[in-house]
């Protein structure tokens, strides 16, 4: 009964963050879809239009999708494939009474500037960074800054911590019993792994997944900083178009189609990678 | 497996490391090494802007924190009651608000308001006349977009806590005659109390690093991050590092004071296992 | 050079300012060793912008100043001074075009109290009505007598003045010598050498007009074409280029000091702080031609602190003041009042003053250049490529 009372209660409750979605996220939207079909105005701007003109332009800008629509699953998976040991490492191998303290010490990096982090990177990576050693042992002409390189390690780099936790969660949970029956059936350490502690573990990896990919899809700051204005994303394109070219029925239909992109890229994911639905349900939190 | 763990913390610790060294830096350049001194300390500590913009990077933080936790908790307390079509709409727009991208938030919001306030303004005057208060972006508009960005993740946060609540803990609140409002006082809210407490950490985190919304939103009130991409852009200087440092240390010192008081009530799990 | 028979060299008079500053020798010691005192003595009595600054009572301008402007572009000696005097706090904000500087006007709510636009946007900004006309009365030390007229021509609209001239400079492009060896003159050097033997080693402006414009440059185009057939061969040449760049970036000074760029699209400015601290740079300006420019101060509609900007521009007129701005930054000055206070070795750098033949080949950006659609995609198009 408690459950399902007054219409009242639940509109009182639910009230105050449905009206935040309408007018911030719902309006908005609606507003950009607009602005999507008008013209850019003479001096930059808006003029009201319609006109398809911005959705056939889109292939002007087809590097930066390619770019991001690369990149961003390729840093998800590279995070993933760093993530994954350091993950087991805490929640299997880490001693007890050390595991909190190294927790923690993956997420206080969150807490110091993403942009100087990132910005400390092109230092290293620099021609007085990492080159210079390479010098020394022989190595001339290595050029690592504004490259697709840097930006893929500034996105391992950036999200490596919210792609570790997930995992460790998910391993945490995994009851250490099943790993010993597991080795008291002769399976080996690679098989027991590959058998019980990879499945349980993957709605941690799908979630971590998830959760990085949605961040790359939209990134701005680390090709901006790493790529040296060389390597593009959506993200970098969108800026551009609003605060350099000023062409904003153009941006709103770039913002659109990303959109678009990433709601049926993962509508995709979810449906065949994670078809099963328990796993669906625990991924997503 | 340890050198592994080890090697993953230096990778992320080095960047840090170089961020607390060159804070000591006494040259003017952030990457060129002159000597040791404390000078950007106080030069930090004495400059109004980058204080300014620290505040207003904690005013926003916890006005965002705030408002994205009380307003998501209820609505996820909310949405347990709900069925049918306003329970998968509202579904649906949840996961529509986790996937839209920053940079596309920062964007429609901007549009959204210049359009709102282009709309206002001329009313406002005809109104007012010359003394009309004139709408422009400014704090509230980057909290706004703040809240809107956090308030899906703080609402799955609470909903998978309610999930695995016990319901027969209420019901047998319920038995014993306690009100409706008793029930959530006394055994809902304590039980929420980790996923309260994840949420606004997460939120008050994800708003003091925001850069891209607040980019595009923030009007003439810098926040930290905006600050420091502007100093980056006007060559970095040590003082930069100073900020950073100093806000590390401050929000080490406050975990480390957390953990002390919340060793012997959470342990490690809890509170951290929700933010996944 | 004989450099004993100047009253004061460069380094003399810098290492003299920077006792100065830290006030180990006094204004008097100051003025007399370099030569300002005299010269300050003489034009004060003839000029009335040389009389002792205004005093202001404390907070009477308010406590803040939001001054957005270019990279490398002031002395930070002069802002410390006015917020001395003042009392005024001087936020500064960086850009790196003009085009960007126009976006944020246009959205609105920017907070700028001051900004530095270039000669070709002012009448673009008048006509949107993002700028407001200069009220000359609180800004004595700008006479337009002692201005060069060709500088500040596109400051007047309707007789009315809109903003008043900061300096003005050229674009060409800086070349590290220990790196880049052989004749490096012109545009078709650049961008032929760019996609040759100095790939990846090269950086142009996160700017359209100057861009756009050499790369026009390099089929002998005007630096402001807006022709699409012109503008398609200068997109071509970019987007082959674009995988031989170091970086897109309008902030070129520490690729080039690092020594992971080699060479660059530059301005006056940076040229002579670069060729400071490192010799071996050069400053070339393309013998097809390029940009000339003059950089302005203006005010844009519904500043917040007002007569703090009037106070800022004003303090930064001052000849005395402005001297010390060219010292600093290295870029001409367009006010003779200035150039009076100047080392005769400023006043003939070759950097600062390019040969005439070499400036008869300039041109001034054009306001279509601003709102021109195409230029603007294809800029956009070039970064995203």
């Amino acid at each position: 009964m408690a459950l399902r009372r007054q219409k009242g209660v639940t509109a009182l409750l639910v009230g105050p963050a449905a009206a935040f979605f309408l007018l911030l996220l719902v309006l908005p939207l609606v507003v950009v879809v607009i602005y999507s079909f008008g013209e850019r105005g003479p001096a930059g701007g808006y003029t009201p239009a319609f006109t398809f003109d911005n959705y056939l332009n889109i292939a002007s800008r087809g590097q930066a999708f390619l770019n991001t629509l690369m990149m961003a699953p390729l840093g998800t998976l590279l995070c993933a494939l760093v993530a994954y040991p350091m993950a087991y490492y805490l929640a299997v191998k880490a001693p007890a009474r050390w595991r909190v303290m190294l927790l923690v010490l993956i997420i206080v990096p969150f807490w110091a500037s993403q942009l100087l982090r990132i910005y400390a990177w092109l230092l290293i990576l620099g021609n007085r960074g990492i080159p210079s050693l390479l010098e020394l042992v022989g190595l001339e002409d290595v050029r690592l800054v504004n490259t697709r390189f840097a930006v893929l390690l500034g996105m391992v780099y950036g999200y490596l911590p919210l792609m570790i936790f997930p995992i460790y969660v998910s391993l945490e949970k995994l009851d250490k019993r099943l790993l010993e029956a597991s080795a008291d059936l002769g399976a080996g350490a690679w098989r027991t792994f590959r058998q019980v502690t990879l499945p349980l573990s993957l709605p941690g990896v799908a979630t971590g997944s998830l959760l990085v990919f949605i961040l790359l899809m939209g990134e701005f700051i680390i090709p901006a900083l790493l790529g040296g204005g060389k390597v593009f994303f959506i993200g970098n394109a969108l800026v551009d178009l609003f605060l350099q070219s000023r062409n904003w029925p153009f941006g709103a239909a770039v913002a659109v189609s990303i959109v678009a992109i990433m709601l049926a890229t993962i509508a995709v994911y979810m449906r065949f990678l994670l078809g099963r639905n328990q796993l669906r349900q625990e991924a997503l939190i | 497996m340890r050198w592994y763990a080890a090697a993953i913390y230096v990778f992320l610790y080095l960047p840090i490391a170089l961020i607390v060294i060159f804070s000591f830096n006494a040259g003017k350049y952030a990457m060129d090494w002159q000597g040791f001194s404390v000078e950007w300390y106080f030069k930090a500590f004495a400059n109004p802007f980058a204080l300014k913009a620290l505040r207003t990077s904690l005013v926003v933080g916890l006005w965002t924190a705030v408002l994205a936790t009380s307003l998501g908790t209820l609505a996820a307390l909310g949405l347990e009651r709900m069925s049918g079509w306003p329970r998968r709409a509202s579904d649906g727009l949840i996961y529509i608000a986790i996937m839209v991208p920053g940079v596309v938030i920062g964007i429609a919001t901007l549009i959204a308001f210049v359009t709102a306030f282009n709309l206002a303004n001329p009313f406002l005057e005809g109104l007012f006349g010359d003394a009309a208060p004139r709408l422009a972006m400014g704090l509230p508009t980057v909290i706004g977009a703040h809240v809107l960005f956090n308030l899906a993740v703080v609402i799955l946060i609470v909903r998978s806590r309610l999930a695995g609540l016990d319901r027969s803990l209420i019901e047998a609140s319920e038995d014993l005659y306690a009100t409706p409002l008793g029930t959530f006082r006394q055994v809902v809210l304590p039980m929420l109390a980790p996923a309260i407490l994840a949420s606004f950490l997460l939120s008050f985190t994800f708003s003091f690093e925001d850069f891209i919304i607040a980019f595009f939103v923030s009007g003439p009130d810098s926040t930290l991050p905006i600050y420091i991409f502007s100093s980056i852009r006007r060559g970095i200087t040590p003082e930069v590092n100073a900020i950073g440092s100093v806000v590390l240390a401050v929000s080490l010192t406050l975990l480390i004071m957390a953990q002390f008081l919340l060793r012997d009530r959470t342990g490690s799990r809890g509170a951290r296992g929700d933010q996944a | 050079m004989s450099k004993d028979t100047k009253p004061i060299s460069r380094e003399k008079f810098i290492e003299e300012l920077l006792r100065y500053r830290k006030g180990s020798v006094s204004r008097r010691h100051f003025l007399g060793v370099t030569g300002l005192g005299l010269a300050t003595a003489v034009l004060g009595t003839a000029m009335p912008g040389l009389r002792p600054r205004p005093a202001y009572a404390a907070g009477e301008l308010g406590d803040t100043l939001n001054f957005t402007t270019w990279p490398n572009y002031f002395a930070q000696a002069n802002l410390d001074q006015f917020t001395k005097d003042t009392g005024v706090n001087i936020n500064v904000a960086v850009f790196g075009s003009n085009e960007e500087m126009l976006a944020k006007l246009q959205a609105g709510g920017t907070g700028w109290d001051v900004f530095v636009p270039t000669n070709y946007t002012i009448s673009t900004y008048q006509s949107l009505d993002l700028i407001e006309p200069l009220d000359l009365a609180q800004v004595p030390n700008f006479d337009e007598s002692t201005q060069e007229a060709r500088f500040i021509g596109e400051a007047k609209i309707g007789g009315q003045i809109y903003a008043v001239p900061k300096d003005w400079g050229t674009t060409g492009y800086v070349v590290n010598t220990d790196k880049v060896k052989g004749e490096m003159t012109s545009w078709r050097h650049f961008w032929d050498r760019t996609r040759d033997d100095l790939s990846g080693r090269v950086m142009v402006h996160d700017y359209q007009l100057t861009t756009i414009g050499n790369a026009l440059k390099y089929f002998g185009y005007s630096f402001n074409s807006v022709d699409p057939n012109e503008l398609a061969e200068a997109e071509k040449l970019l987007i082959e280029a674009k995988p031989h760049l170091f970086a897109i970036n309008s902030d070129y000074q520490p690729g080039m000091r690092a020594g992971d760029a080699w060479l660059s699209v530059a301005w006056t400015g940076d040229a002579s702080q670069l060729k400071r601290d490192m010799p071996e740079i050069d400053y070339v300006l393309g013998t097809e031609g390029g940009e000339i420019w003059t950089d302005f101060y203006a005010i844009p509609k519904g500043a917040q602190n007002r007569p703090a900007a009037y106070a800022f521009i004003n303090y930064m007129l001052d000849p005395e003041v402005n001297a010390r701005e060219v010292l600093a930054h290295g870029y001409p000055s367009t006010d003779s009042k200035t150039n009076a206070l100047l080392p005769q070795e400023v006043l003939t750098d070759p950097i600062l003053y390019p040969a005439q033949e070499l400036l008869s080949a300039l041109e001034f950006g054009a306001a279509a250049t601003l709102t021109d659609p195409l230029r603007a995609e294809l800029m956009a198009r070039f970064k995203s490529a």
